[in-house]
């Protein structure tokens, strides 16, 4: 795409809904089920609707420089976005991160800068680093981002014939999970409910669900790091109750179990986060639900999970974590 | 897609993602972008919806009340998802090679499995016999002006999806019937010089061995693992209308094949069969470089290079890692 073409065109593309014959045997009771395939996305994983969206609008205004904090997807789409339309872009790592996270932004044009002993941390000296050379800190919290994020809603009304009976969607600081409430309102979806799946270790959203205020997680224990905030974002808090959102938990396991059974059935390699979306089917969560009474449609409108993809995964790391949390490797 | 959603003259394929690949990009002298057309996307694993979609839909408008196809797996799942879709009865020959994994997805798919006989060939011979009877209709995986009508769709896609012309396309062949497609698409676009890279593998290569010869050449026997690129010769129309075109055969090897699968399960997350690991071999071993050096592609670096994913259903952890073992590669 051209830096002229960045201006006018969404930087994100349309992603491929595809019916799972596999995931649909392990929900026999449901009409059909759906992955929304955001590991086809432009940088590898959904974030790239939001903060696409976001550093367009942020050239509009005049900004001729980015900086942003994040130790992976965040990152990338935003290093990958600034390419596109044309702007440089510093991106503060925690020093915490895999150093194939450096490597991977500086091979997609971002200057990187690790400091910090946390994400907190770097977002500090990211902020800092802003002000002082007059850039622009890329909030993840701005509207903007959820916006964009809410376009994949927006395809899974053309793309379906029918309106959902679930829609499955993996929970960091709750980006993706606003996003998807932004689309079903504009949809008039709001009454479909959302299985909002988190890691224990990551579980901010569960932790505020069951104290019934906003909870900070002390500190982020689970190999999903990808949905490492420590607490979900108050907006997010703000609205759910105008929606049908039911907060789940999985443990590692089950989300590397998940990781490893999708690899086999779909061909595709996901992190743990995203794994962790893929529990709701393979680990039973869903059937519960649905036995519970919580998913009502499920036998005649079709599932839909988001595979919210994401970068930090190999061979070698699905090994190493499936020896962690003696999983078998491949699945059997 | 279910059959109630299908709509007459609706295409049974989805226009599949274009993705840009840094990862690949790297193999590529100078800044040249290459990109990656998903076809494992599609709705049956891989690009052969595109061709068996159509002429499924031709066969049964014609009157055919059932169909017959052969296949060593992807041809098969095709015709069978097509079958489901426009509501036909269909039953696919296959050879005893064919992976359970494929075999099982014909049946999901509502198509009746017959296997028969140790070669691809005998199955073909055995499904074009049953097409004699009224009311059948052979739907041929390869060797059809509707296989390869339906195939050149990729082409159109490109057009719109791509930045500017391509320099080179890559690509594997079995058949023929993909490359027949893009180089009809070619000739739709006026791109007949775009040079087509067209990929085999040794003890799989009929392809090489007719261009080398000037004349279709039978190959005895299918001794490569990639038993997606199993047809023993390629369509004659291919031989025909080749002079019109820039066609590149090359051939890898087995062991090749594997190791660029397996790369590229690292590099993009996506497990694919060892067919479509040839394509991959031509940038992951250095393929389209040295034909850059013979000066074969004088223009490689003067436009972006798109790598058709071609798909495929016969892959799975435990089959990656034993052709690992078997080749002597590195399973990370």
């Amino acid at each position: 795409m051209s830096s002229k073409d960045s201006d006018e065109r969404p930087l994100h593309i349309v992603t491929p809904l595809l019916r799972s014959v596999a995931l649909a045997k392990h929900l026999p009771m449901c009409k059909n089920v759906y992955l929304k395939m955001e590991n086809c996305q432009v940088s590898g994983s959904f974030k790239m609707r939001g903060f696409g969206h976001l550093c367009q609008k942020l050239k509009q205004e005049g900004c001729q420089y980015l900086v942003v904090t994040s130790s992976g997807n965040t990152g990338l789409a935003v290093a990958s976005a600034s390419q596109i339309i044309g702007i440089p872009c510093t991106v503060f790592l925690p020093e915490n991160s895999p150093l194939v996270s450096a490597e991977r932004l500086q091979k997609n044009g971002a200057q990187v800068v690790v400091k910090g002993a946390d994400v907190t941390a770097a977002a500090m000296f990211a902020q800092e680093e802003a002000k002082k050379c007059g850039a622009l800190y890329i909030d993840p919290m701005d509207p903007r981002v959820w916006t964009g994020h809410s376009t994949v809603v927006d395809e899974l009304v053309m793309q379906l014939s029918d309106k959902p009976s679930v829609i499955v969607a993996a929970v960091g600081d709750g980006g993706l999970l606003t996003g998807v409430l932004k689309g079903l309102e504009r949809a008039g979806w709001q009454d479909v409910p959302v299985v909002a799946m988190e890691t224990v270790g990551t579980h901010c959203l569960n932790l505020s669900v069951t104290a019934k205020k906003i909870t900070v997680l002390d500190k982020i224990t689970s190999i999903a790091i990808c949905l490492g905030s420590s607490v979900i974002n108050p907006y997010l808090w703000d609205i759910l109750p105008q929606f049908n959102v039911i907060s789940e938990v999985v443990t590692d396991a089950q989300a590397i179990r998940s990781c490893i059974k999708f690899a086999d059935d779909e061909c595709t390699i996901v992190e743990p986060g995203c794994g962790a979306s893929l529990a709701s089917v393979y680990c039973g969560v869903l059937t519960r639900l649905h036995a519970e009474g919580k998913l009502p449609h499920l036998e005649s409108r079709p599932a839909v999970i988001i595979v919210c993809g994401g970068r930090s995964v190999s061979l070698h790391l699905l090994q190493d974590w499936a020896k962690q949390f003696n999983v078998p490797f491949p699945s059997t | 897609m279910n059959s109630h959603d299908y709509e007459e003259n609706e295409p049974l394929h989805f226009v599949t993602p274009l993705k840009y690949s840094k990862a690949l990009s790297e193999f590529i002298p100078g800044a040249t972008e290459l990109y990656i057309k998903l076809e494992n996307c599609q709705p049956s694993g891989s690009y052969k919806i595109r061709g068996v979609g159509r002429l499924a839909r031709k066969l049964k408008e014609r009157g055919c009340q059932q169909l017959v196809s052969a296949s060593g797996g992807n041809a098969g799942v095709a015709a069978a998802y097509a079958s489901r879709i426009i509501d036909i009865p269909c039953t696919v020959y296959v050879p005893q090679s064919t992976e359970p994994a494929c075999i099982k997805l014909i049946k999901d798919n509502g198509a009746q499995v017959k296997i028969v006989g140790s070669s691809y060939s005998m199955a073909e011979e055995i499904a074009i016999k049953e097409a004699e009877n009224p009311g059948i209709g052979f739907l041929s995986p390869y060797n059809h002006a509707e296989i390869w009508a339906g195939n050149s769709t990729m082409m159109d896609e490109l057009k719109v999806q791509l930045p500017s012309k391509p320099s080179t396309i890559v690509l594997s062949v079995g058949g023929g019937g993909l490359l027949l497609g893009v180089l009809k698409g070619l000739e739709r676009l006026g791109w007949q010089d775009v040079p087509v890279v067209a990929m085999e593998t040794f003890g799989a290569h009929c392809f090489n061995l007719s261009v080398k010869a000037k004349k279709i050449v039978a190959l005895e026997k299918i001794t490569s693992i990639a038993k997606c690129l199993g047809a023993r010769t390629v369509a004659p129309h291919l031989l025909e209308i080749l002079p019109h075109f820039n066609i590149i055969s090359e051939v890898v090897t087995d062991a090749q094949a594997v190791r660029s699968c397996i790369k590229f399960a690292d590099d993009e997350h996506i497990l694919v069969e060892p067919g479509c690991g040839a394509t991959l071999s031509a940038v992951y071993c250095g393929v389209l470089e040295k034909l850059q050096t013979e000066g074969v592609l004088p223009h490689l670096t003067m436009g972006p290079v798109v790598v058709i994913v071609c798909g495929g259903n016969s892959v799975s952890l435990s089959l990656l890692k034993e052709w690992a073992e078997n080749f002597n590669v590195p399973f990370p």
